[in-house]
């Protein structure tokens, strides 16, 4: 069993390539930084909310964390404009990507917030701090901090769950791939190659995050 | 009008009633030492003062203003009552600069060269003003608890609590925490402290109250009170935490 390789056409597409990685990392960036508000606003509610507001969380995280993320995409393409809504490929991307982190996220970010001691919030009370004003300087930080590694491994996994996008013709790393394949024929080494791209993007985002970790987090 | 003014106060969680028909009024400037065994409801108490704990029965009264009420905004009354916990609570992720400016420039807005002029200031009363950059787990719990007293400090407080402060510590470092509090007292802040320094409490405080079993079981002038004990449970209690 041998197989000879030839990259020379699947190189030759490069910008397919190009444009699909800017994509991916654009879908990836700006879910995170959504999934992120969503984490922090969620978890916030999900642990000091009112218990109506409190159940209402633990419904769109329960329903989000227990359905495919594509069954999430697809109803948000193909479902919503039979009740008027319609969106584009990218923007239906972003949108249920974003509403899929933002469950996890708020899931981890709970996690943090319900480990901050009790003694820390009656502290910012007894100093006249406002509920708001106690999360924002009191609890998100230490929480932050305590969950990064949790928080930056599902944001990674996110980064790579955008290759289902490709499915609504989103056109993302994945889609170009398909592109490059069928024209060359080359299946092996596009995937090989799509998997390399892949993997250097998760490489750079972990170094990225353990960046941010030291800059902002490992100080204090 | 009295400062504090607690009336019959009652607190239970769930079957157990940890107040039971507590009342005491503390005068502007006293100084009030609580002292009992744990569990009797000392504690409890100072934390009803500022509103931590709800009460189900009674009233507590703070400058006239009803705590208990549903309608009175704690985080104004709370600017005016400094508490200062046992396990310190500093905010770990803040320099103590910042630690002390928070409260007075988000809560009171003043600005950031006032803040950082307060936190000298008040960081200079507990003589630790070296110690403006460090981080909380760079000191130690003398210096954090005195840290504490100063973020207290910082709000210019009407009343201060003190929730067994020296307890958490280890014995060599109470001297140092208590000598702040001397300092604070010597200036006319009204304090009232759960403490178990005895000797501290007969020298500093004007009034001594001995809790037990959620209620205030004795109280009179500090020397007078720890001297010549009227009740068997504060002779017991004396001979006990004395020996």
């Amino acid at each position: 069993m041998t197989y000879n390789f030839q990259f020379r056409d699947v190189f030759a597409a490069w910008e397919f390539l190009l444009e699909g990685l800017a994509l991916t990392l654009e879908l990836s960036l700006v879910t995170m930084a959504i999934g992120l508000v969503i984490g922090l606003a969620g978890a916030a509610a999900r642990v000091y909310g009112a218990p109506w507001l409190k159940r209402i969380v633990a419904v769109y995280v329960e329903t989000i964390r227990n359905t495919p993320l594509i069954v999430q995409l697809f109803l948000i393409f193909f479902g919503l404009p039979s009740a008027g809504l319609k969106f584009d490929a990218n923007t239906a991307a972003m949108i249920a990507l974003s509403i899929n982190l933002g469950a996890y996220s708020i899931e981890i970010i709970r996690a943090g917030l319900e480990a901050i001691p009790r003694s820390q919030i009656e502290a910012g009370q007894s100093l006249g701090l406002s509920p708001l004003q106690i999360y924002r300087y009191v609890i998100i930080f230490p929480a932050i901090k305590m969950m990064f590694p949790a928080l930056s491994s599902q944001f990674v996994l996110l980064m790579l769950a955008t290759s289902v996008v490709s499915q609504i013709s989103a056109q993302d790393l994945f889609h170009m791939a398909s592109i490059i394949q069928s024209r060359t024929f080359r299946d092996f080494e596009v995937y090989i190659l799509v998997a390399a791209a892949y993997l250097v993007l998760a490489l750079l985002f972990r170094l990225a995050f353990a960046g941010i970790y030291q800059f902002v987090f490992a100080r204090r | 009008m009295s400062l504090v003014e607690l009336k019959n106060v009652v607190k239970r969680y769930g079957e157990n009633t940890v107040l039971n028909g507590v009342s005491l009024t503390v005068e502007k400037g006293e100084i009030i030492a609580i002292i009992g065994r744990s569990g009797s409801g000392k504690s409890t108490m100072l934390r009803c003062v500022n509103g931590l704990e709800p009460i189900q029965g009674g009233t507590v009264a703070f400058n006239g203003t009803v705590v208990n009420d549903p309608a009175t905004d704690l985080r104004k009354l709370r600017q005016h009552v400094g508490i200062v916990f046992q396990s310190f609570n500093l905010f770990p992720h803040l320099s103590v600069e910042k630690n002390i400016t928070l409260a007075p420039k988000v809560v009171k807005g003043v600005p950031p060269a006032e803040a950082r002029a307060l936190a000298e200031a008040v960081l200079r009363k507990v003589g630790l003003v070296e110690k403006i950059e460090a981080y909380p787990d760079q000191l130690s719990g003398g210096q954090q608890q005195r840290v504490a007293i100063a973020r207290s400090l910082a709000m210019q407080p009407q009343l201060m609590l003190f929730d067994e402060i020296t307890s958490a510590l280890d014995p060599e470092l109470v001297g140092e925490v208590l000598k702040v509090l001397e300092e604070v007292a010597r200036e006319g802040m009204t304090m009232m402290l759960v403490t178990h320094e005895i000797g501290f409490a007969r020298k500093v405080a004007n009034r001594v109250v001995f809790m037990h079993e959620g209620k205030i079981w004795e109280e009179g002038p500090a020397a007078k009170t720890l001297g010549s004990p009227r009740t068997p449970e504060l002779e017991t209690f004396l001979s006990a935490v004395l020996h």
